[in-house]
């Protein structure tokens, strides 16, 4: 077990985490048995108030959510260094069981809660609040998760085993291990880059059409795309060496953060791209376009500075 | 325009204890018209203004303005159509005692995150034409009844709203003030605003310029 | 593209601040306080954290050291050159050293052993002494300026010139200690020419350190081996226990705080209820009312929280934090006289920002709630 002042407070504020949604919890279920707009009974004035308890916290568990999210990755990278072998955070993620499905488990719930807000948004914009029953049954989803990412998280902080030998992110991230990523290692990268720029051809072909659901569904596929790509292929230029496929190391100092940099473009990009399903409107068509390319921008351009410095690419493609 | 059908305002004090404020009430009021309700204490006036002004909900019936069920709003909708619609100028003038006569007037139109330039511009006006340019920078408790009372009006008027509710406007005047009131509201009409006065002041009955005096009792009308 | 920030919002809600004085600069000292006392804390021991790495990166990559069930022993100076005959060792070289008990002061020295071959150290060869600035002034205390008399175990002096003192890297390690030679050191100590304290060995690829141990493990099965890294480690978890157990008090506070937060958010006068039924009448939406809240909230929370990071940062690096910094040093009376090197860690901030501004907030949650969404209806009585 690590009990480092960094892991106590991602604690502490689990723990509060945890106080605040399951009061949302309980508002969800109360407005899921009764509620009707149409009532005039006290009890739905209750509710309306109570509503208005849910999204504040929601709002302000999000806000906080993502620089802790930020936090929770240098939390990690910290911690590699008091686990013998782990270099950066994806070694010591791999020192538990549970890591890598934590980690996961952290951005499906940020995009989670973003597009509930965005839904509570366009609920609060029509007066017969047409999506309030959706957006709490909605929320109890995410609680459910939310719950689950929590108990993860404290279970990996006490599960580290310090004296433990645990692998760095070069084997890892490796063909002759077993992981799911590995599995990757036999796809040719050609295809996955090529992959990666359909995807995004397919994006502009559905920005020019302002087709919602399939601008929505490119989207999601382009995150998948832009991840595996990331690791195979653009990430080896990133640190200029042929073999090192993490999706870890350039968040950190070495790398100029520029780790930070790419996931946020991305997480901005495609989820305004998702948006649309609820709100088919011009901005968020723009705001997504514009982050995606500029996310596929900044990783072409270390390929081709890369080219042009030394005059061949780092592996055959 | 304005109405009111077959309003019921019952308020429940406690458990066991009820007030029927308004009993059956049905009414209608044309846009630019002013209107006087009259009573005496207790008849269910200030009630009547709060369920136009969607403070209040009525217990049975329905408030419709422009069309609009106000009554069946949400506590945000019905702020919201306050900020578009409604200027009150409460019985208490209720203003922040201790925030100047200039923080008081825009207190309406902060919500809307305005620019400063056009905040100034309609604060401005607004100031001159009740007369209290020179109080802006005052502290309101500073102030005599009478500019007070002025800064009240000058609130519900800063975001030009369609309709005008005044409680009780002369209650704490003199009859100068009083009649300096009515002045200001005849100028109103001239700008087309719906007005409706709340009052037991005699000064108000019988003006040229008010459409229609309504008067009520015990929480129905006469 | 609209303004991010409501600005007469803003101005209303500093001025709504100001208007409550009594009970928000209560409010902004007891918050002030305690990111203080957590800023000043981590403060303390990330600076000390730095000394001891200093320190622990000067050490030698491999320490073997004899041990006969569990227990430390002289170590055969022989068994140096069987370990340099293992591949990938630069050295490996015996060292005489130990504590010694200075009754007079009640303190502990280091006494290190210095060989014959080390040139810097020529002038304490004979009967010299070099010490470090800790010992100078315990030293004379006792009167003892130019020379010091060690008793040996049959219970005669020794008597040894202080030739100087030196100026370490780092303060922490170096304060206590005394240089002389290997020989007078063994007289003190009773330690014969084939013995040695430990052996230590320098490992010529850093990243075999571990590989090399093993072999040495492996050689000597009867030794224990520590590798740089693993003093490493033991040092950054005392010093995040010792955090960690001043997190936990700080958990208590947090938690008192947060119920006088609610608490103070909670009480409303009628004046204040007042005031949001006439916000609520001129067209403020609850949501209005609770970014109005949210303002005040940031505004006093996050100025509590500036506060607290500079009287911490005045507190530690100006005045060498009295009181608090023995808490992490105090192994003996002399380590704790050295001043905390200054380090900017920006992990510590961030770390007091997640414990402070969004604790308060959050306290003023549920009272902000049941403000902006109270009745209006009141208004017009
Ligand atoms: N919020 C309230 N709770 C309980 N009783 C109320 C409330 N507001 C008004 N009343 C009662 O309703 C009746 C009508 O009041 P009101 O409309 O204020 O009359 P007016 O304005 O004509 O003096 C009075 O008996 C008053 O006591
Ligand atoms: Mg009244």
């Amino acid at each position: 077990m690590i009990l480092s002042p960094e892991v106590l407070t991602l604690l502490i504020l689990d723990f509060l985490f945890v106080l605040f949604t399951s009061i949302v919890f309980v508002i969800s279920l109360q407005i899921w048995k009764s509620w009707d707009l149409n009532s005039t009974l006290a009890s739905q004035y209750t509710l309306e108030k109570r509503s208005f308890l849910a999204s504040t916290i929601i709002k302000f568990i999000f806000v906080i959510k993502i620089p802790l999210f930020l936090f929770f990755i240098f939390t990690l990278d910290k911690i590699s260094n008091v686990l013998t072998g782990a270099m950066c955070g994806a070694g010591v993620l791999d020192a538990t069981d549970v890591g890598n499905y934590l980690i996961m488990l952290k951005v499906i719930n940020i995009y989670l809660f973003a597009f509930w807000l965005v839904l509570n948004n366009s609920d609060l914009q029509n007066p017969t609040q047409p999506y309030t029953k959706l957006k709490f049954a909605l929320f109890s989803f995410i609680y459910i998760l939310l719950i689950f990412e929590i108990y993860l998280e404290v279970d990996m902080f006490f599960s580290f085993e310090i004296e433990k030998l645990v692998s760095c992110c070069g084997s890892l991230y490796s063909s002759s291990s077993d992981s799911l990523i590995s599995a990757l290692f036999h796809v040719d990268n050609s295809l996955l880059v090529s992959l990666f720029y359909v995807n995004y051809l397919f994006l502009v072909i559905f920005y020019f059409f302002k087709n919602n659901y399939f601008f929505a569904l490119s989207n999601t596929l382009f995150v998948i795309n832009s991840v595996f790509s990331l690791i195979m292929f653009f990430g080896t230029y990133i640190y200029e060496l042929p073999s090192h496929h993490c999706p870890f190391c350039f968040l950190q100092t070495d790398y100029y953060f520029v780790g930070y940099f790419l996931y946020g473009a991305l997480f901005m990009g495609t989820f305004n791209g998702l948006v649309v399903i609820f709100k088919n409107e011009l901005k968020y068509y723009k705001i997504s376009m514009l982050f995606n390319s500029l996310y596929l921008v900044v990783v072409s351009l270390y390929v081709g500075v890369y080219y042009i410095r030394n005059g061949v690419l780092l592996s055959p493609m | 325009m304005i109405e009111l059908k077959d309003i019921n305002k019952i308020y429940q004090v406690n458990k066991y204890n009820k007030v029927v404020a308004l009993k059956g009430i049905n009414l209608s009021i044309k846009e630019g018209s002013v209107v006087v309700l009259k009573g005496a204490s207790g008849s269910g006036k200030s009630t009547i203004l709060s369920l136009i002004a969607a403070l209040g909900k009525p217990t049975s019936g329905e408030v419709v303005v422009d069309s609009v069920h106000i009554s069946k709003l949400t506590d945000n909708f019905a702020s919201a159509f306050r900020s578009k619609n409604i200027g009150i100028v409460f019985q208490k003038y209720n203003l922040i005692s201790s925030l100047s006569v200039k923080e008081n007037i825009i207190l309406p139109l902060i919500p809307s995150n305005p620019d400063a330039l056009e905040l100034e511009k309609k604060l401005q006006k607004v100031l001159e034409m009740f007369e209290i340019v020179d109080k802006k920078e005052i502290l309101v408790k500073n102030l005599s009844g009478g500019q007070q009372q002025r800064v009240a009006i000058a609130r519900a008027y800063i975001d030009n709203p369609k309709i005008i509710i005044a409680d009780e406007p002369t209650a704490n005047l003199d009859e100068k003030l009083s009649l300096r009131f009515i002045e200001i509201l005849r100028g109103l009409k001239q700008e087309n605003k719906t007005i409706i006065v709340a009052t037991h002041d005699p000064l108000f009955f019988g003006l040229d310029f008010v459409d229609e005096e309504i008067e009520i009792k015990d929480g129905h009308l006469v | 593209m609209k303004k991010m920030i409501n600005f007469y919002l803003l101005e209303y809600a500093i001025g709504s601040l100001v208007r409550q004085k009594s009970k928000n600069i209560f409010i902004t000292i007891i918050l002030s306080l305690l990111t203080f006392l957590l800023t000043a804390v981590f403060f303390i021991t990330s600076s000390i954290r730095y000394e001891l790495n200093q320190t622990v990166d000067a050490l030698p990559e491999i320490i073997v050291a004899q041990t006969k069930g569990g227990k430390h022993y002289d170590i055969d100076v022989s068994k140096a050159d069987s370990i340099l005959s293992i591949t990938g060792i630069n050295s490996a070289i015996p060292r005489v050293w130990g504590y010694y008990y200075f009754k007079n002061a009640g303190v502990n020295f280091s006494l290190v052993g210095v060989g014959e071959f080390e040139d810097d150290y020529k002038e304490i060869l004979e009967n010299g002494l070099l010490i470090g600035r800790g010992v100078r002034d315990v030293l004379k205390k006792s009167y003892f300026k130019e020379y010091f008399n060690f008793i040996l175990s049959d219970g005669s002096l020794l008597k040894l010139d202080i030739k100087g003192e030196f100026d370490a890297d780092t303060e922490l390690e170096s304060n206590d200690m005394i240089l002389m030679s290997k020989d007078n050191l063994r007289k003190i100590f009773d330690i014969d020419e084939t013995k040695a304290t430990d052996i230590v060995v320098s490992v010529a690829n850093p990243d075999e350190v571990q590989t090399v141990a093993s072999k040495i493990q492996l050689l000597f099965p009867n030794t224990r081996i520590i590798t740089k890294n693993d003093l490493k480690i033991s040092y950054q978890n005392i010093f995040d226990y010792k955090g960690g157990v001043f997190l936990a008090l700080f958990i208590i506070s947090l938690f008192t705080f947060f119920i006088i937060i609610y608490d103070k958010a909670s009480g409303l006068t009628s004046e204040q209820t007042r005031e949001i039924g006439i916000l609520k009448a001129v067209g403020f939406t609850i949501e209005d009312i609770l970014k109005e809240k949210f303002y005040e909230g940031i505004i006093i929370s996050l100025f509590a929280y500036i506060i607290g990071v500079i009287l911490a940062f005045t507190f530690v690096y100006i005045f060498n934090a009295p009181l608090l910094q023995n808490i992490f040093t105090g192994y003996s009376e002399l380590k704790t006289s050295f001043t905390l090197p200054f380090i900017l860690d920006i992990q510590t901030l961030v770390i007091v920002f997640f414990l402070s501004v969004p604790i308060y907030i959050s306290a003023t949650i549920i009272p902000s709630w049941r403000v902006a969404t109270m009745d209006a209806e009141e208004v017009m009585r």
